[in-house]
């Protein structure tokens, strides 16, 4: 029995050191959390940076940004995402902005609508409207349906504060669980409105979006910010020493050109990212012939 | 051990005792697991629980409000909050999980009789596998398809102007309901049903039933009056299973039902079939993200908690049910 337990002993040995060895000696795993609406970007983010620092492994989970900026405080998470601005509670933080994101208000493509004001939306959302008759421009003639998210969303929680004014959308919101998923139903239901993410509503998803107070729900009046529900995705980092690596991780999405192409493909809108790619040295010849 | 010498007894146990002992260890780790399951869920269940009383159960206030309040209590830094009235979500429940197994018992022993006496062989055939493939798919295929098709269809061509014009500024009758829950959940569980009953029914002697068509009694009448009879305890056994199934159903709730903890009322005539719900373990699933908050994580807990119970006590009913009928015939 003993060198068969001695033999089996070894092997665990030299199964864990396999395991474990090559994360703790080589790459260094940096974790993070924060907002879920703000994970498909970064989960690009981390696959594109691969290419600039392959040594480092991020892990990333969508807790909702508030209880990511704890996280931070409580200095269990390096970094947090955030998907509003700092607020007094976030003692010991620093926010710093990333990139932009927009929420678009959608409709059917067969209602003629094309531009609501946001006191418009904020009652349909409360149910003080309930009807598309009393809703200027619209051809329907039927009762507004309306479709959002449940309280959990990070969407929810910036919608409610930036057109609900803090208050609790109307128990007549059909509550659904993915962004997704509220584009689908907006896209089979003449009736629909919902609120939907600018990844999740461009052509092709069905969907048409509307502009509020006369500004379009797309890249160009976001980046301005003069579309009403544009937002910032925020880097949260302890404001006393930062880990180093997730600064300089944060400086290239923030700045750099190979950034801004992932965070526009992953349909969000790159705000301070350099608009040519880096000039190599040896390839000048060619740029100027 | 007594049993072996003290020859043997020194040189350890013999392989078959091993396995026995193994497999021993093994039941009994499943039940230690099972075990701490329980303490650990309500464990975390108790503060929610202790707060409310009786009163978790009962109506007041929505819930989905009462969530809201417990998750941001903490991030304030205040007094956390606890109280939660779970009754839109457990009458919900009831309601999806009850429809749901009623239509799907009168469709599946139909179904399950035409299969195991009536069917031709071919039909036969072709039928047992589609009905095992059909149990097997996963539930959000089905929600998908809910999603897709039911729900426009029940929103377009079920629900009227009118029908949402007499709820608008309470609910929205958009497609998104009880009725596409129940519908699809009637699917879900059939096939288990269906499978479980067939089984039952060809356990029943032939002997039995070839005695009651010798006396000259017809096929149809002979099959109801003594081989659905005999398979009484494999059609508790097949609702059992598929009210479990039906009570844990999530993904495929959470996609059709509306997500909005409303209590579909009686009262309201036909449109009841039409309002939206939310049932206990959709409910879970849509809070998991706000585990992070203690408050909300002790009542996400007590959801889990009565979840766990209900089916704890179906598996009793289930046996008890059994229990008077198992004199007349097979055992499942």
């Amino acid at each position: 029995m003993a060198p068969r337990r001695k033999a089996i002993l070894g092997g665990l040995t030299a199964l864990a050191a396999t395991i474990a060895g090559p994360a703790t000696s080589q790459a260094a795993t940096i974790f993070g959390s924060g907002s879920s609406a703000s994970q498909p970007y970064i989960e690009a983010l981390f696959k594109a940076y691969k290419k600039v620092d392959p040594n480092t492994k991020f892990v990333y989970t969508a807790n909702n940004g508030n209880a990511g900026a704890k996280d931070v405080q409580d200095g269990k998470s390096a970094f947090a995402l955030q998907t509003r601005p700092p607020l007094p509670s976030d003692s010991g933080l620093s926010y710093s902005k990333l990139f932009l994101d927009g929420l678009c208000v959608a409709v059917n493509p067969a209602n003629t609508v094309n531009n609501l004001k946001i006191s418009q939306v904020r009652d349909i959302f409360l149910a003080t409207v309930t009807e598309w008759g009393a809703v200027p421009g619209s051809n329907q003639r039927s009762p507004i349906s309306a479709f959002g998210r449940n309280s959990t969303a990070g969407l929810y929680t910036f919608f409610q504060s930036a057109v609900l004014g803090g208050v609790t959308q109307a128990s007549n919101v059909t509550q659904l669980d993915k962004d997704g998923e509220v584009a689908v139903a907006v896209s089979r239901n003449q009736a629909g409105i919902g609120y939907v993410g600018l990844a999740n509503s461009g052509p092709g998803s069905g969907v048409k979006r509307l502009k509020l107070e006369g500004q379009p729900c797309q890249a160009s009046a976001i980046k301005t910010l003069r579309y009403p529900l544009s937002r910032y995705a925020w880097l949260v980092l302890p404001a006393s020493s930062p880990n180093r690596t997730v600064t300089r991780f944060g400086d290239w999405i923030r700045t750099s050109y190979a950034a801004g192409l992932v965070i526009a493909r992953e349909g969000a809108v790159p705000a301070f990212n350099a608009k040519t790619p880096p000039k190599k040295k040896h390839k000048k010849k060619h740029r100027t012939t | 051990m007594a049993l072996v010498s003290p020859h043997r007894a020194s040189r350890g146990p013999l392989p078959d005792q091993r396995a026995e002992l193994m497999l021993g260890a093994l039941v009994c780790g499943v039940l230690l697991f099972v075990l701490l399951l329980l303490v650990f869920v309500f464990r975390e269940a108790w503060p929610s629980f202790h707060h409310n009383g009786f009163g978790w159960f009962g109506p007041g206030g929505n819930p989905d409000r009462q969530v809201q309040a417990i998750f941001t209590s903490t991030d304030l830094g205040q007094k956390p909050v606890y109280t939660f009235h779970a009754w839109p979500i457990v009458w919900g429940t009831l309601v999806t999980t009850a429809g749901a197994v009623c239509l799907s018992f009168v469709s599946a022993l139909f179904v399950a009789v035409f299969v195991v006496e009536f069917a031709p062989e071919w039909i036969r055939r072709v039928l047992e596998p589609v009905v095992r493939l059909l149990a097997s798919v996963p539930s959000v295929i089905f929600g998908l398809l809910g999603v897709l098709v039911l729900v426009p269809f029940i929103g377009q061509h079920v629900i009227t102007d009118g029908n949402r014009r007499s709820v608008a500024y309470i609910v929205s009758l958009s497609g998104y309901s009880l009725l596409a829950g129940v519908l699809i959940l009637t699917l879900m569980i059939a096939p288990l049903m269906i499978a479980v009953f067939s089984d039952g029914l060809r356990a029943v002697p032939r002997g039995w039933l070839e005695g009651s068509l010798g006396l000259g009694i017809n096929r149809w009448r002979t099959f109801w009056k003594i081989g659905v009879r005999t398979a009484r305890p494999a059609l508790v056994a097949g609702t059992v299973l598929a009210t479990a199934r039906a009570l844990g159903e999530t993904v495929m709730l959470a996609m059709v039902t509306g997500g909005v903890s409303f209590a579909p009322n009686p009262a309201d005539g036909l449109i009841f079939f039409v309002e939206p719900t939310r049932p206990l373990a959709a409910t879970i699933l849509q809070t998991a993200e706000q585990l992070t908050s203690a408050p909300m994580r002790h009542t996400i807990f007590a959801m889990a908690a009565v979840r766990l119970f209900s089916a704890a006590m179906l598996s009793l009913a289930g046996w008890a049910a059994k229990q008077p009928l198992k004199r007349y015939g097979v055992r499942t």
